[in-house]
């Protein structure tokens, strides 16, 4: 972390929700986390000695423009990926485990849904994979589609359904085994303000019920609902902490502006690192 | 330890999703149909278009004996026939004029009359199998009605099926196959196993496609739903539309097509599960190297095409040259025609296939491997 310059990482550890638990027991836990693709001589280093925690019944937003590693850490974090070096507990187990694949949910920016069957067997088949079955499952189902609003289109094949219906559909289909960790890779990308605001409302839900969230986005108006907030460009950590901290660190008054005096604190610190904050804000959307 | 209930939620969701696929099901069932139509019609019609030469021994007697065989053959579909002297067989065959020629001994009459058996000579075109096969029966039916007509004299004889006619040798230089099983009889089951092969894999590749392409894979995996029972569910729901098309097609080719059947049914479907699982396999396997629907087309000509044509369904594996007959026999579809056709056509049990069946269980078991190595890369 100390490598990284960041002007903040360390100084909280005191996210508003809940009360804080110990960093052994973080839901998630990553310690100088190293992912290269690619052969030595032309590796890319999608990640850079990234350390964080993160600590039960928040949400954790990870920010960052595209590119800048948000999918890689969240695949790591699955257990679909492996790390190059470092370690990465999920549910305080060594990644990769598949242990605990009955604890968490994912949701991804595509909607990952079965498009030639309806919204209640795409939700009835995710159910059945965690082990939800009979009663319980039809609970679950009715449940999920309550909650996502899709009651009445609950036969309805999910081709036939609008961009922003299958997005809710599939955090649905995240949802529906009730896990304790969800992990959402850009879970509002496409769809309208309107609905980026029930997600948005149905996440502090969550957390209020003592589900952790881990959140990638690159809306940026989206960062103030995080309890914390991790800045990752170029696969390294610039910053971590809570919305507010990060913009009275930065002395501006919005994100974008915040994000850039971090990437530009970052080119002081090591001026070789790759590319420039104009660029990369230019690919911030 | 695989749980069989997300096996069977896996496989229910396939038949679910492919279901509801009208188009796909239509290809699934009737396509085999509709092809097996078309051949049954192209083999075994072709008959319409066949032309038998005879050449009668000399004099009156000879010429009123090939008006008789004129005669008996007019009944017959589209059969023409004509009658040539000795040394014009040679030209009439080359040229097209006739498929064959059938070549009565000089000294026929005489040979009949002192009880002998006189050696009738079929000459057969040759070029077109089906064509010579028709051609054959005809000559040996032609030879049947005109030789029962030619020698009432037998006592209880009033004319009938070769058995009854006085000794006739009809020699033909060319043996092709048992004489009461026409073309798609020997091609029926070797549909069975193309069709239920070449879909399977053609359909397993797609929706893994999809599922990689939709992100579901990426979602598969993020679940508790271990490889194996990937797999297993991926066989399952396909298994059963592998037999449900077999049964069709069965159905069809029996009741339909009335081709002759002898063996027994489940050796028939456990072939058929044994394609199934390496077709699924396969596809999940090839499914990797391929990036959209194209490229999955694209493997038919490299996967599917050579075991079409080396497999046996067009030519005898073993009149193959020496390199083609090789590569024939390391492929899946070779071995299952054999088992198939053995188990139709001449009624063989498990005893008798068993070294097909090894094949085919190693053939599956490799192409599990290959799609649980390709899976585990995919994962990690």
């Amino acid at each position: 972390m100390a490598r990284n310059a960041s002007p903040s990482p360390e100084r909280s550890h005191d996210p508003p929700p809940a009360s804080l638990s110990s960093v052994a027991e973080s839901p998630v836990a990553v310690r100088h986390l190293v992912k290269t693709f690619g052969r030595r001589a032309h590796a890319t280093r999608a990640l850079d000695d990234v350390t964080f925690d993160v600590t039960s019944g928040e949400t954790f937003g990870l920010i960052g423009p595209n590119g800048s590693g948000k999918t890689t850490l969240i695949r790591i974090l699955l257990g679909i990926a492996r790390p190059t070096g470092g370690d990465v507990r999920v549910l305080g187990r060594l990644m990769p485990d598949r242990r605990v694949a009955m604890s968490i949910g994912y949701m991804s920016q595509a909607s990952a849904l079965y498009g030639d069957l309806s919204v209640a067997e795409n939700l009835a088949f995710f159910g059945s994979l965690y082990g939800l079955r009979g009663v319980t499952l039809r609970r679950r189902i009715t449940e999920t589609l309550a909650l996502v609003d899709l009651t009445e289109r609950r036969a309805s094949p999910v081709n036939a359904l609008s961009g922003g219906m299958r997005q809710r559909v599939s955090l649905g289909a995240a949802v529906i085994h009730e896990p304790h960790l969800l992990f959402l890779d850009e879970p509002t990308v496409g769809i309208d303000p309107e609905l980026r605001v029930e997600f948005w409302d149905y996440f502090a839900r969550l957390n209020a019920k003592g589900v952790t969230i881990l959140v990638s986005t690159h809306h940026l108006d989206e960062a103030r609902r995080c309890h914390r907030l991790a800045l990752l460009r170029f696969g390294k950590l610039l910053a971590l902490d809570t919305p507010e901290a990060l913009l009275r660190a930065s002395g501006q008054a919005d994100f974008d502006s915040a994000f850039l005096y971090f990437a530009r604190r970052q080119e002081v610190a090591e001026p070789d690192a790759p590319g420039g904050a104009a660029t990369t804000i230019g690919a911030m959307g | 330890m695989a749980s069989i209930r997300r096996t069977l939620a896996l496989a229910l969701r396939i038949v679910r999703q492919f279901a509801r696929d009208r188009r796909t099901m239509a290809l699934l069932f009737l396509a085999p149909l509709l092809v097996m139509t078309i051949l049954n019609f192209v083999l075994n019609n072709s008959g319409a278009s066949v032309t038998l030469a005879i050449v009668p021994p000399p004099g009156a007697q000879g010429a009123t004996f090939a008006s008789d065989i004129q005669r008996a053959l007019d009944g017959a579909n589209g059969v023409t026939t004509t009658v040539i002297s000795a040394d014009q067989v040679d030209s009439t065959l080359k040229s097209g004029d006739a498929d064959a020629a059938l070549v009565f001994p000089d000294d026929f009459f005489t040979i009949l009359a002192t009880g002998g058996q006189p050696h009738i000579a079929l000459k057969l075109e040759g070029s077109n199998p089906p064509a010579a096969n028709q051609a054959k029966q005809l000559a040996a039916f032609a030879l049947a009605k005109a030789s029962a007509s030619f020698a009432p004299t037998l006592p209880g004889q009033t004319g009938g099926g070769a058995s009854a006619a006085p000794a006739v040798t009809l020699d033909t230089t060319y043996l092709y196959g048992g004489p009461q099983y026409t073309q798609t009889d020997a091609l029926a089951p070797m549909f069975i196993g193309l069709f239920s092969f070449f879909f399977v894999f053609l359909l397993a590749s797609v929706a893994f496609l999809r599922e990689r392409g939709q992100g579901t894979l990426e979602r598969l995996m993020v679940s508790p739903l271990s490889q194996t029972e990937l797999t297993l569910g991926y066989v399952l729901g396909f298994t059963l539309f592998a037999t449900i098309q077999s049964v069709v097609i069965l159905a069809f080719v029996i009741f339909v097509l009335q081709v002759h059947y002898a063996g027994a049914l489940w050796l028939l479907f456990l072939v058929t599960l044994l394609l199934t699982i390496g077709g699924v396999n396969m596809g999940i396997f090839a499914s990797a190297f391929a990036r959209n629907e194209l490229q999955v087309i694209q493997f038919i000509p490299l996967l599917i095409v050579p075991q079409v044509l080396l497999g046996g369904l067009f030519f005898a594996v073993r009149s193959l040259p020496v390199v083609l007959y090789q590569l024939a026999y390391v492929m899946p579809l070779t071995w299952a025609n054999f088992a198939l056709q053995d188990v139709m056509l001449k009624g063989l049990g498990f005893n008798d296939i068993w070294p097909d069946l090894v094949f085919l269980v190693g053939f599956a078991a490799l192409m599990v491997i290959a799609a649980a190595v390709s899976l585990r890369q995919e994962r990690i």
